[in-house]
Formats: C-alpha cells, structure tokens, sequence
C-alpha cells in the first residue's frame, strides 16, 4: 500500500512541475498544491481532496479507537430564510473554511472559532427554474481566488479575503433554461466546468476558462454534430454528426454535464459523465444518441475528447451518466493497471482502464436492476430487457405502466462515492429503489395537450431505501452494507485512521469502521446532512466538517419515499468536530 | 354559462372543502384586490400569439384579455411573464399557490391553464374558472403544396416543422412507421414552427390552431394555407384553456368568471382574439350545457 502512495505522490509531483512552470499564485494557494492536496494534511483545497477526488485523508488521529470521543468543536449557522439543502463539501486553507450554500452563496467562516469572516449573496433572477433544489456543491480555490457556479449558470471568483467579486462569467444563458451547481475543478490554471439544466433542448458542455481573468479558453459541446472550440477558433465536432442520432434531434440532444469532473494527473486526462439524452421518449430518436450517459475523457489543454464510455446506450429510464469517474491504480487479474470506477445512476459499478476507456468489469451494486440483466464485458453494452423499457406514447390508449429499478434519482445521485488505497474498496452512497412509469394520458406543458409520463418512486425492501455499501473494485463484490431507512444523499469520507463518514437525511453524521462497517460514532445536527465531510489539521489537532441541511431532489418526490424524512427539518450550518481532550 | 361553472367548482370543492371551511380568508382575496387596486395576472413568457415579451413590453390575446378583466373590476393591471416549467402542475405552484422558490411573487390569477375535469381533480391547491378558449392541434402547408389535405406521411422527403417535445413532435416522428423521423425540423414553439412554412424554410408544420392562425395574420402574403380536413390520428382532440385562482380566491375566481362570459356573450372576446388574426372558438365546456 505504501508503495502505492509514493508512485501516486512521486506522479503528481512530476505532473505538477511540468505544467504549472509560469504561473505562480499569489497570495493563496498554486497550482502544485492543489495537485499534491491528496496527501497534504494542513489543508482541503479541491473537490475531493485531491484531483482523482478520492475523499481518502493520510490523516489517522482520528481512528476506530478515539473516534467516540469526537465531539462538536462549533456549528456556524448560514442564516436567513434561505435554507433547503447544503450539499456544498468544505474548502480549507489558512484558518479559513469556504463553505457554499443554497440560493448560490458563499461563506467564510473562521476554522479556529467558526466566526463569520465575509458572506457573498448571489444575486439571482427569479425568472429561473432550476430542477431539482437551489443547491450547490462547492467551491474551488486558487491564489488569492474563491470559485462557484450559480443557479444563473455563472461562473463568479471572489477575493478569498474580502469576499469581494473579481469576476462574474456567464456559463449559458439561464432564459434557455441553463443553470449550474456543481464545485469547479482547476487544472493547469484553467477552471472547468459542466452545465445543467432540466429544461428541454439543452446540450451538454465542458468549458474551460482562464483562472485569473475568467476568459473562455476551449469549450466541449458533448453532443455529437456540435462544434467545439479552442481560443476562439473552431477546434473540430464532438463524434460524427448523424451518427447515433437521427433528423436534427442531436441539436437538441441534452447530456448536460451538471456534476462537474475529476481530473487524473497521471494520464493527463480530465473525465467528465454527461447527462441523459432528450427527449425522455427513447422511442423517438432512433440509436445510441452519443455521448450522453456516457464518460468522457477530455484532454485539458485542448477540449479534444480522448475515449469515451457509454454506460446506457440510447437511455430510457433517465439513467444520466453524469456519475464521478475516479481513478486508481490497482493490480487486476494480476496485471498493474490504471483504473477508474463509476458508480452509475444505472444501478452498475463500471471499472475502465482509463487509458482507454476500455470495460474491465461492471457489477450491480443496488438490489436487482430490472433494465437489463448484466453489462456484457465483451461488447461493453448492457444486455437490455426489452421488457423493461417504457413505451412509446401516443401509440397505445395508455401506455402500459412498467416498473423499473433503480428509479430515475438512480442507484447513485450526486453524492460523491470515497476510494480507500489501504482497504482498496470503494465506499458508495447508494439507494434501493424503483419505479412506475407510465405514459399519462391527461397531460400539459404550457397550456398545452401533451403526452407526458407519470412516475411513482418506490422502496424495494422493508428496512430501508438508502445503503452505504464498501465494494471491492476488482470484483465487484460487496464487503458490507450500512442499511439506513431514508434515502442516502450526502457524500463520503475515508480515512488512514480506517473510518468511513458519511451523513444521512436523519440528521447524523455517521462513522464506520472501513473494513467491517460497523457503526462507530453518529451525531445528530439538527437537519439532514447531504454534503460531503471533510478533513484536515490544524495546531496538531485533526478536524472534521460536514454541512447539514436537508433538500436536494428527494424531497421533491413524494409518495412511498417521502414516509421516511416527512419528520426532517430544514436547516443551514456548517459542523466542526475534533476529538476531547 | 353560471351552471358550468357551478359543475366545475364542485369538481374542485371537493377535495378543496376542508381548507375552505377552516380557512378565514376564504372570502376577502376579491375585496382584496379591489383594496389594493392591482390584480397581478401570471402569463407564460414566449407563448405567441397568446403572451410574450414585444421589445420589453407584454404582448399578446391573454394579456389583452387580462386587461380588459382587471379593466372591467376596476383595478390596474400587473402582468407577470413566467417561464414555463416540466407540466402545469409546476407551473400551478409557482405562478398560483407557492411562488417561485427564487421570490417569484404568487399572482392573483393565471391565464392559459388547460380546462379539463380530471385535472382540477388532481389539484387541489388551485380553483379552475372561466373556460373562454377551445384549442386544437391542426397544419399549415406551403404555397407550393399540391394538396394540403393530404395525410402526413405524403410529406415524406420534404421537411416538417414542430416544436421541440410537443404533441406535433411526436405525432410526426413517432407515428406513421416513423417515417417521416428524419424530414421533421424541430422549433422552440409551434408559432415558429409555423414560421418556418411561411419563410420557405418547411413545406408543412404542424401547430396549434392559435399558433397557425396568427402566423397567417402576420404573413398573410407568404401564400401558405391552413389545413382543412382533422389530422388523422393525432393523440389529441383538442382541449379547452380556462383560468386558475387560489383555493382560497374563489370569490375572485367568480368575479372573473362574470366578465368572461359576458364578453364571450356580447360580442367583444371574437373581436379581441381578431384582432391578433385567431378566430375565437368558445370552449366546449361552455357550450355542452349552455
């Protein structure tokens, strides 16, 4: 294992040399430390902490033995009426945690004492329409610079300090019914970024921008048939047009990018999963409808997509492919290789050699996926049951309903899944659960006649919807659950003192043993937590953090579902534990 | 007239009744809005001929008829374009009951909402009135088709215009075999897709009757025509367009009612729609027992 960290921290040194030579930031952290924060301990710098987004700290005060002793340190509330959900993971650095927060705000708070040191209220227009909750999921730091999107599909950098905005750039155009909320990720001193947007008629993109002026450097539309570019020039089509799409529906095609990406100093790639295709109606556009639901491998410097991997070929279910693609380097069927893992919406956890996007393995990590029987390791393709997928409306007097597993809010969301290299296991935030579908024939979209679809989510075992489960990645194996009765929908920490945190929609922040599962620690915050934990230390002591808050887009779904967090409040603080003395 | 509505009210009382009875303010939003001298009207932004935004000022046949009703009660008029949502049950929540969650202040009434029985029996929140519209799905061809009745799938080879992810939409690509699935040219709303026939950029579109008509009114000179014989097999037989208040409004919900049918009645809702180039069609709820 150790000898595993050293080839990982001796490749990031290297990558970080011979990229970030000229610039060197000021007053903040560089870019070299913002590529070695995997194994730095003083500090959480990136998404993930690290590039590859592991969620793994070296940190081991904190272990399976002292963990109950671990106790609040201080709660900073974010105030005001705006509450609903915080999925936002910490950023700290320099006795200062940055914390986003709903309705697109950032906040400094003080890591020693969590007193307020700035707050930025994002000014937003009411005309928008964002989808599934007015979350966000965090920041990015670089010099002297805080990043975040916005639901107005912005992307805005303020002065780490003051809080003060240095630029404001806009993503898309929110009036088309653009927006964003995922953390940026910065490589080589460009920010990049994804899109989102429920509306209809949306396309997919990954964009790159100067980090200290904002300026747009290359774009990656993710729909095949669009034009990317490259400093303002024409840099080549995303695939070949009409290739898996048929008519002009391609120009419509959806596969938004709303998670945001990871990125792997080691083969320089940055791998970004792209959304469902449109319209939902899989029966009206013929073929594989490249790339949604799919994994891109994108060269930094240019925009050019290096491989790609569809997960769920001419998708049906709203199985969007936007899962985190993390990688690691382990020995498979006796062979060292480089690796990536996907826990997918699909209910399928995907190993690639992500060299190549090539399909190692693919194991259901949810109870009993309904969609198709297994992912076929030859052909990559999943090995479709054609029974399963919803009719075409409009052809029947009403459509047959059919039930299908994982439900549209997928085996796996949002919450960011955490790869241990001392256990070797992923540890995955996942959900059981399925759902009605069928076509309604009584319905309207602006005022008009329309063929929608009706869904109903519902449990699939007694005991609970939410499982986090630890999953071997060279077997697809699942080493031990946690079962919780809510849906999980908060992200995942790990750490060398062998504990697994994660919190759930009950309120608590939980700790478990890696290697058993076994429930060590919880502690109530007084709302739902579905944000990610994280890590650091600081004068010699270690430190955990997790923002509570319940919203998302579970409790958007009512019915069956909606029986296990009827009872959760709403809330918006930010927690700091750190062990008793 | 005051007997469709008393059906339609009792769909929704219904389910509504509880609120109603243990709900003190059942009764004041009319005097309400009378005291503060505005009724504020939610309007579907980008929804020509009915409502959109004509270089920064409201246009269209609801936000003339939301004038003339707040004309008629004697107070101004606010006309809030919103943007659509997924369904109307969204659209319900943000403009009528809830708000928007980003401080999209409720409105006092909604035009253009779909008037049909088995959805006022799904929302409870929301009171539908005032049916004063019959809508219908129907085509518009080109100068240089031979027979503009023809069934769909004659079309095959030229290209068809609809808007993106309607009834039209799906009615060309998914029907007829599919097709036509590769002629079809996609459009962010039926009026341009209309558009596109009288610019010689489709041969035939398929819109709603508003849509098309008020094309024709704006082109009259392009020489394309509407359809005149049904669209075989189209999943829709038309639909009547009503008004929602809040639950707890109806007392305003009744007051508007009154105006609609009396200018239904006398004359002045035809000459209202004319004058955006649509023949006013009266909702057939308002004709099946009137």
């Amino acid at each position: 294992m150790k000898g595993l960290r050293n080839i990982l921290a001796t490749s990031v040194a290297l990558a970080g040399i011979a990229l970030t030579a000229p610039a060197i930031a000021e007053d903040g952290p560089s870019m070299d430390q913002l590529l070695n924060d995997a194994v730095s301990t003083g500090d959480v710098l990136t998404y993930g902490l690290g590039p590859q987004q592991h969620r793994f700290s070296p940190l081991d005060k904190i272990n399976t033995e002292t963990v109950a002793r671990l106790v609040p340190a201080f709660a900073a509330s974010l105030g005001g009426e705006k509450q609903r959900g915080q999925e936002a993971q910490p950023i700290v650095y320099d006795g200062v945690i940055y914390v986003t927060g709903s309705y697109s705000r950032m906040f400094a708070f003080d890591a020693r004492t969590g007193e307020k040191l700035w707050e930025y209220n994002h000014r937003l227009p009411d005309g928008i329409m964002p989808c599934c909750d007015v979350v966000n999921r965090g920041a990015a730091i670089h010099g002297n610079k805080v990043i975040f999107a916005t639901l107005d599909a912005r992307l805005v950098a303020l002065n780490r300090k003051t809080g003060k905005v240095i630029w404001n750039k806009m993503i898309a155009d929110y009036k088309a019914g653009y927006s964003a909320t995922a953390a940026p990720i910065i490589v080589n001193n460009l920010v990049i970024t994804g899109n989102s947007g429920g509306e209809f008629g949306i396309v997919g993109e990954v964009q790159a921008r100067n980090v200290e002026t904002g300026e747009l450097v290359w774009t990656r539309p993710v729909i095949e048939g669009h034009m990317g570019t490259l400093n303002g020039k024409e840099n080549g089509i995303t695939g070949k047009t009409n290739a898996t799409w048929e008519g002009d529906m391609w120009i419509t095609g959806g596969g938004a990018t709303w998670l945001g990406g990871t990125y792997d100093p080691d083969t320089n790639l940055v791998f970004f999963g792209t959304g469902n295709p449109a319209p939902w109606n899989s029966h009206l556009r013929k073929g594989d409808n490249l790339y949604t639901s799919s994994t891109l491998a994108i060269d930094p410097a240019t925009g050019v997509i290096k491989w790609h991997y569809q997960t769920t070929p001419h998708d049906g279910w709203d199985f969007d492919g936007v899962n985190e693609f993390i990688p690691f380097d382990a020995e498979f069927k006796g062979k060292k290789m480089k690796l990536g893992a996907k826990a997918d919406r699909n209910g399928f956890f995907y190993v690639l050699d992500r060299t190549n996007g090539k399909l190692m393995n693919a194991t259901p990590f949810v109870m009993q996926p309904t969609w198709a029987s297994k992912i076929d390791l030859k052909t990559g393709r999943p090995v479709y049951n054609d029974d399963n997928r919803p009719g075409a409306p409009g052809t029947a007097e009403k459509g047959k309903s059919v039930f299908a597993v994982p439900s549209f809010l997928g085996g796996k969301n949002w919450m960011p899944m955490a790869y241990s290299p001392d256990t070797g296991l992923f540890y995955v935030p996942s959900n059981d659960w399925g759902m009605d579908i069928w076509n309604e024939p009584i319905a309207y979209k602006k005022g008009a006649a329309y063929l929608g679809a009706g869904f109903t989510i519902k449990p699939i075992a007694e005991d609970h919807i939410g499982a986090l489960r630890a999953i071997d990645p060279k077997t697809g194996q699942i080493k031990w659950e946690y079962k919780n009765k809510a849906p999980l929908w908060g992200g995942v920490l790990t750490t060398r003192g062998n504990l697994v945190f994660t919190g759930t929609p009950e309120g608590y922040l939980k700790a478990f043993d890696a290697r058993t599962g076994e429930e060590l620690w919880k502690f109530q915050t007084g709302s739902g937590v579905v944000g990610s934990p994280v890590t650091w230390e600081m004068d010699g002591e270690q430190y955990i953090a997790v923002m509570s808050g319940w919203g998302g887009a579970v409790p958007l779904w009512g019915g069956e579902v909606a029986k296990t967090f009827k009872e959760i409040s709403q809330g918006g603080s930010l927690w700091v534990f750190k062990l008793a003395k | 007239m005051s007997f469709t509505r008393r059906g339609f009210l009792a769909g929704a009382m219904g389910v509504g009744c509880t609120a109603l009875i243990g709900s003190p303010l059942g009764a004041a939003p009319l005097a309400r809005v009378k005291e503060l001298g505005v009724l504020r009207v939610g309007l579907y932004a980008d929804n020509r001929p009915w409502s959109w935004d004509r270089d920064g000022t409201p246009a269209g046949i609801d936000v003339d008829l939301a004038m003339a009703i707040a004309e008629q009660l004697g107070v101004k008029s606010e006309i809030a374009l919103f943007t659509a949502d997924e369904d109307l049950s969204d659209d319900l929540r943000n403009v009528i009951w809830r708000g928007g969650l980003l401080g999209f202040r409720r409105c006092d009434l909604m035009l253009h909402v779909p008037f049909d029985m088995q959805l006022a029996a799904r929302e409870d929140q929301v009171v539908f009135v005032a049916p004063y519209y019959r809508e219908e799905f129907t085509g518009l061809c080109s100068a240089q088709t031979r027979d503009c009745d023809q069934p769909p799938q004659r079309f095959v080879g030229s290209q068809i215009a609809a808007e993106l992810d309607s009834i039209p939409d799906f009615y060309l690509v998914g029907g007829f075999g599919g097709i036509l699935r590769g002629d079809v040219r996609h459009y962010p709303t039926g009026y341009a897709a209309a558009l596109a026939v009288h610019d010689g950029e489709a041969e035939m579109a398929v819109a709603t009757r508003a849509q098309i008509e008020a094309s024709l009114a704006e082109r009259a000179d392009s020489g394309a025509r509407l359809r005149k014989s049904p669209l075989p097999m189209i999943p829709s037989a038309g639909w009547d367009i009503g008004m929602a208040v809040r639950e707890d409004s109806r007392s305003l919900g009744f007051a508007v009612e009154e105006i609609v049918a009396a200018m239904a009645s006398d004359g002045r809702m035809a000459a209202l729609f004319a004058r955006h180039g649509v023949t006013w069609r009266p909702a057939a709820a308002t004709q099946a027992i009137g």
